[in-house]
């Protein structure tokens, strides 16, 4: 792809271009991961626009062969954590940092059928009642689909920590959908 | 119960952290430990219901309009330009809805959107992300950037119709792509989805747009254009040749 601009030979338009091309498909991804951040459409929008700003002046630093997208993902976040929300998030963000060490998956049956059959809204609300900072990891594992390398570089965060926040992000979502109402007489009836 | 030693390791497993060997090691371990692979299974499901869940929000078309204002190397060149086409689209964009809703219903979803896009391609300083009028440029373009694949048509020294260039667009989170035409002093754009992607309506247009639609190939064509209605009628012929198989 890139071969075919350097090609035209237009050095001055080289890097904006490559820029654009590299940029712009990721900006559905960016925006669903800002609203999940903020929680607010103008913001995510707000956000999405700054971050491409940020990133288009920071890319001549950007170093050909890291991992774009993860660059792109942790400018976007630290626009948000230096944002009004993200600001009031670090503040409350304390608690959810406790206890890392001690994680180890569920022992008790598994309900497939029951993760199987929750419906999308569920699994929306429990997204959404996750801890940000567990949010955010399993968005990117799951819905960007990124490596734990990957998610280490646009969180800022050690990749033990990925690890072991994805662990609690997903027994968390377990409980939050096996324990709906729906979902606990079906559990009890077994 | 003794717990296993592989527990610890399902996570890594599920979301293909291991390396291959041990990858391979926890395959054939799944076939004697019903604890794991049932432990396995409900990752597998918590994974597949999260992606999709979590797509929640898709960007507004404007926003896709004003970051490649932000970003395109021409932004700055005359702004007194930028901003008059920016309230030129928006007195057009509002005529235009306004028509479109009176007149339509629920269904005018797609079709409304896809307006919108042409209006956006007509106002934006940046209309193409390909330029060209030689559909070996502009077709391959688009490989790997969408999942599926068209023709355009080769169009005769004296055709009226001339590429002009293509674009990415997104419309119901569907990535498809944009086509531009010329014809005399009109554009017209050529959508073209997956046909599972996007509802197929009947091709409507409004007092300003003609819109052509129809499904060919597993494809879904539209065609947006302020130009005559024999021309989008002339323009489809061509196309629907082209990607007659």
């Amino acid at each position: 792809m890139a071969a075919t601009i350097v090609a035209r030979g237009n050095v001055s338009g080289l890097e904006n271009k490559d820029f654009e091309m590299l940029a712009v498909p990721l900006l559905d991804g960016l925006y669903n991961f800002a609203r999940w951040l903020s929680g607010d459409a103008d913001e995510a929008r707000d956000l999405v626009q700054e971050t491409f700003v940020k990133s288009l002046k920071g890319f001549s630093s950007f170093r050909e062969g890291t991992n774009f997208r993860a660059w792109m993902y942790r400018i976007l976040r630290n626009t948000f954590l230096t944002s009004r929300t993200g600001l009031e998030r670090r503040n409350t963000q304390q608690e959810d940092e406790e206890g890392l060490a001690e994680i180890s998956i569920s022992q008790e049956t598994p309900e497939v059928a029951l993760i199987r059959r929750a419906n999308t809204e569920l699994v929306q609300a429990a997204i959404a009642e996750l801890p940000p900072a567990f949010r955010e990891v399993i968005l990117l594992a799951d819905l960007e689909e990124m490596k734990y390398q990957e998610i280490a570089e646009a969180l800022d965060i050690p990749i033990g920590t990925v690890m072991s926040r994805l662990a609690r992000a997903r027994k968390q979502l377990r409980e939050y959908i096996i324990a709906v109402p729906g979902n606990k007489r079906i559990v009890g009836a077994k | 119960m003794k717990s296993c030693e592989w527990r610890e390791k399902i996570g890594l497993y599920v979301d293909g952290e291991l390396e291959p060997a041990a990858d391979q090691a926890f395959t054939g371990h799944l076939q004697s430990c019903a604890e794991c692979s049932a432990a396995v299974l409900e990752q597998q499901e918590l994974k597949k219901a999260v992606r999709v869940a979590a797509k929640r929000f898709s960007a507004p078309p404007e926003l896709y309009a004003s970051v490649r204002r932000q970003i395109s190397p021409k932004e700055s060149a005359r702004p007194w330009l930028r901003w008059s086409a920016i309230a030129a689209s928006t007195v057009l964009l509002a005529v235009v809805s306004f028509a479109w809703l009176s007149r339509s219903s629920a269904s005018g979803a797609t079709v409304g959107q896809l307006i919108d896009q042409h209006v956006i391609m007509l106002a934006s300083a940046n209309p193409y992300d390909v330029i060209s009028e030689d559909r070996h440029t502009v077709k391959p373009w688009f490989q790997g950037k969408l999942p599926f694949t068209f023709n355009l048509p080769e169009l005769a020294a004296d055709s009226p119709f001339k590429l002009k260039g293509g674009k990415l667009v997104y419309a119901q989170h569907s990535p498809g792509a944009e086509l531009v035409y010329q014809v005399r002093q009109h554009k017209i754009s050529v959508f073209i989805f997956q046909a599972r992607d996007v509802r197929g309506e009947p091709a409507a247009g409004n007092q300003t747009f003609v819109v052509n639609a129809w499904q060919q190939g597993g494809l879904q064509y539209y065609i947006v254009t302020d130009a005559a209605r024999e021309d989008a009628d002339r323009l489809r012929t061509l196309l629907q040749d082209a990607n007659r198989s």
